[in-house]
């Protein structure tokens, strides 16, 4: 009796000491997605992609994006300002996102004067052909994965925590997903993405953080693609944030007439 | 002539230095330059030349903006190969943008409009089309044709308000028999073998301020979805009339009255459009010379149906008022349109190689009149600069004088490099 008292009190002590492992995780993922998602309320950024594939041929692409978030953690709206290559010059982009339900497209071709949206079912296919997908450039949502903290760390002489995380729901993006959060700003300096068949398939990199008006920001980051052997590095410059970006920004008028205040 | 080319060439390039001036911002320019080549690959087809495009096109913009302000050129300048041989230029866009207050937006100028919900069907974008450059692998943004134009929006709590005043009439550009056919009633297929007899160029309204063009819509955001009201007071883009007198054909008087809806649902983008088409010229149908008037209707669903692969499918409808008395118009051992004309749409899109390779393909097909077209293309971008296109335009129909029936000799193949800077 008394054995089985032990056996029980011994199960229950280290469930409850893995959902705190998890809680922590959690927890820690879900400032992580705060850190690096939601910094401010909102920002301002040149944007400048490279885009390299096998062969080494790379192209680029130079926007402005904006970003206003309505909550924490929550709805967020985006605009991107495309000025380079040529052909989708003044071309813009809008995303409202909503973690509870699809994201919401639009593009404006301005050559033809068209505002059209766009059908936003796959969160995981590529941003203008980049290794980033459209879930990486605006964020997965910590609740749709169950994060472990599997160990402390380092990684290039940085304190770490290293979290795993499997989806709730099969994914098609990744079946696991490890992240190396850096324990002084808790953005991830590193994220490692497997398959069903527990390949690594992409690799994420922080590759610079500096502090912009007192917000850790990762200026260069690249994504690498080891299916692909392509990879996609992006630079943000001219970063502002808190510059009082308004809710009617990302609205049709300013998709027809970029809100050149913002955007030179 | 001369005057009217100085005074354009004036505003293109004194405009953007005015604009420094108040603006105090860089002048930026970019732009392509373009290499077209198509040819038809029927040996009967009657027009002038068996090419379709021989051209090499420079199209340059200038862009110098403000806070408020902004300022917006698109220049071509084409060598046409084909039939021509000689340099032409287009004024595509030159337009000034002014945010009054806080409400109203102003766009003057010559510029590119567009409006309503369908994916290249049309019922209340009432503004000019190009369909001899839409039929022979130019780039899309072609099918629109530029008009002078004052655009005024205002925004409030209800929705935004839309006013679109063209002082002169644009038609909508059409084949007109040199480097496509077309039907010519009486004749048949025709393009120009026999000198310039059968080169279509009807007449314009003439240029009085009651000819001016008025577009309106009223736009709001319920929900998911985006409806709007339009109202259009000109005349047909399309020359649909017949003038007795000058035995020509004409651009009759019309009023469109119409609605339209489009939102994200099922995963997908949903729209849907009407548009009563008022006949000034025959409200009752009686004239055998002039269109009855009518009502149109579409449906649209698009979707992604596969990583990089859409696809769309549209339904429109034509519905002819006063069809017992059109019927009874038409000459025995002709054809004519059903009272109700079907047209069915698809798109299909997929983008590979990392999104430089783009394979497209789009279907109009009318169970009604019993004719097709279909247009197909293969874009490659090589670099961010060069890119390649190959596509084709193929017509088919039972009939040689129903929409696209009329056009089957035209089938056609082109080549396009484009260099963007």
């Amino acid at each position: 009796m008394k054995r089985v008292i032990f056996v029980t009190q011994l199960l229950i002590i280290s469930m409850l000491a893995v959902s705190v492992l998890a809680q922590d995780a959690t927890e820690l993922m879900k400032k992580s997605h705060l850190a690096y998602y939601y910094a401010a309320n909102d920002g301002l950024a040149e944007v400048n992609m490279t885009l390299i594939d096998k062969n080494g041929k790379e192209r680029i692409r130079t926007f402005t994006m904006l970003r206003l978030d309505i909550t924490d953690g929550g709805e967020q709206n985006y605009y991107t300002y495309f000025k380079k290559p040529s052909d989708v010059s003044r071309l813009t982009f809008m995303v409202h996102k909503s973690p509870d339900s699809n994201d919401k497209r639009w593009i404006y071709v301005p050559a033809v004067d068209l505002v059209k949206p766009i059908s936003a079912d796959d969160k995981n296919s590529s941003f203008v052909g980049s290794d980033f997908s459209y879930e990486d450039v605006s964020g997965r949502h910590w609740s749709e994965d169950n994060h472990t903290l599997k160990v402390d760390g380092t990684l290039d002489e940085k304190p770490v925590y290293i979290i795993e995380s499997i989806p709730k729901e099969a994914y098609k993006g990744f079946s696991r997903k490890v992240t190396y959060l850096d324990k002084k700003t808790l953005l991830p300096l590193k994220e490692e993405y497997f398959d069903a068949k527990d390949n690594n398939i992409r690799n994420f990199t922080a590759l610079k953080i500096e502090e912009i008006n007192g917000n850790p920001t990762i200026t260069i980051r690249s994504m690498e693609n080891l299916k692909k052997h392509s990879k996609t590095i992006v630079e943000f410059t001219s970063i502002k944030y808190d510059i009082g970006i308004t809710k009617d920004i990302f609205t049709e008028r300013y998709l027809k007439n970029p809100p050149r205040n913002y955007i030179k | 002539m001369l005057k009217l080319f100085k005074k354009i060439i004036f505003v293109f390039l004194v405009l953007p230095f005015w604009q420094i001036n108040i603006a105090n911002a860089e002048l930026r320019i970019d732009g392509f330059v373009q290499g077209l080549f198509g040819a038809n690959v029927n040996d009967n087809n009657p027009t002038y030349s068996d090419f379709t495009a021989s051209e090499t096109r420079l199209q340059v913009r200038m862009e110098n903006f403000g806070d408020r302000s902004e300022f917006f050129s698109r220049l071509d300048f084409v060598y046409d190969g084909v039939d021509r041989e000689e340099y032409a230029w287009e004024l595509r866009e030159a337009y000034l943008k002014l945010k009054i207050g806080e409400k109203i937006d102003l766009k003057a100028g010559r510029q590119i409009l567009t409006w309503g919900t369908g994916d290249l069907i049309f019922i209340n974008d009432v503004f000019s089309k190009d369909y001899r450059s839409f039929f022979i692998g130019r780039d899309d943004q072609y099918l629109k044709a530029p008009q002078n134009a004052l655009r005024l929006e205002y925004y409030n709590n209800l929705g935004s308000f839309t006013f679109v005043i063209s002082p002169t009439f644009e038609s909508n550009r059409l084949p007109r028999g040199d480097r496509l056919s077309y039907y010519q009633p009486g004749v048949g297929i025709v393009g120009i073998e026999l000198g310039e007899m059968y080169y279509f160029h009807p007449p314009l309204p003439e240029k009085k301020i009651e000819n001016t063009e008025i577009a309106f819509r009223f736009q709001k955001q319920t929900g998911n979805f985006k409806s709007a009201l339009y109202f259009y007071r000109g005349f047909y883009k399309n020359p649909l009339g017949y003038d007795p007198v000058r035995l020509v054909p004409i651009f009759p008087k019309i009023n469109i009255y119409g609605a339209s809806a489009r939102g994200s649902i099922w995963g997908g983008v949903l729209w849907m459009e009407t548009g009563y088409l008022d006949s000034r010229e025959d409200k009752d149908g009686s004239n055998p010379l002039m269109p009855n008037s009518s009502v149109k209707g579409l449906f649209g669903f698009e979707k992604q149906i596969a990583t990089d692969f859409t696809a769309n499918f549209q339904w429109q409808f034509d519905y002819m008022l006063d069809y017992d008395i059109f019927e009874e118009q038409q000459e025995s051992g002709i054809y004519y349109r059903d009272e109700i004309r079907h047209l069915f749409t698809s798109r299909l899109t997929k983008l590979i190689k990392s999104e430089t390779v783009k394979l497209s393909g789009f279907i109009f097909y009318s169970p009604s009149e019993e004719d097709l077209y279909f247009r197909f293309s293969t874009d490659y971008k090589y670099t961010d600069e060069i890119s390649l296109s190959f596509g084709g335009n193929i017509f088919a129909g039972k009939q040689i004088n129903s929409e696209f029936g009329q056009f089957q000799l035209n089938d056609n193949l082109y080549l396009k490099m484009t260099y963007g800077f």
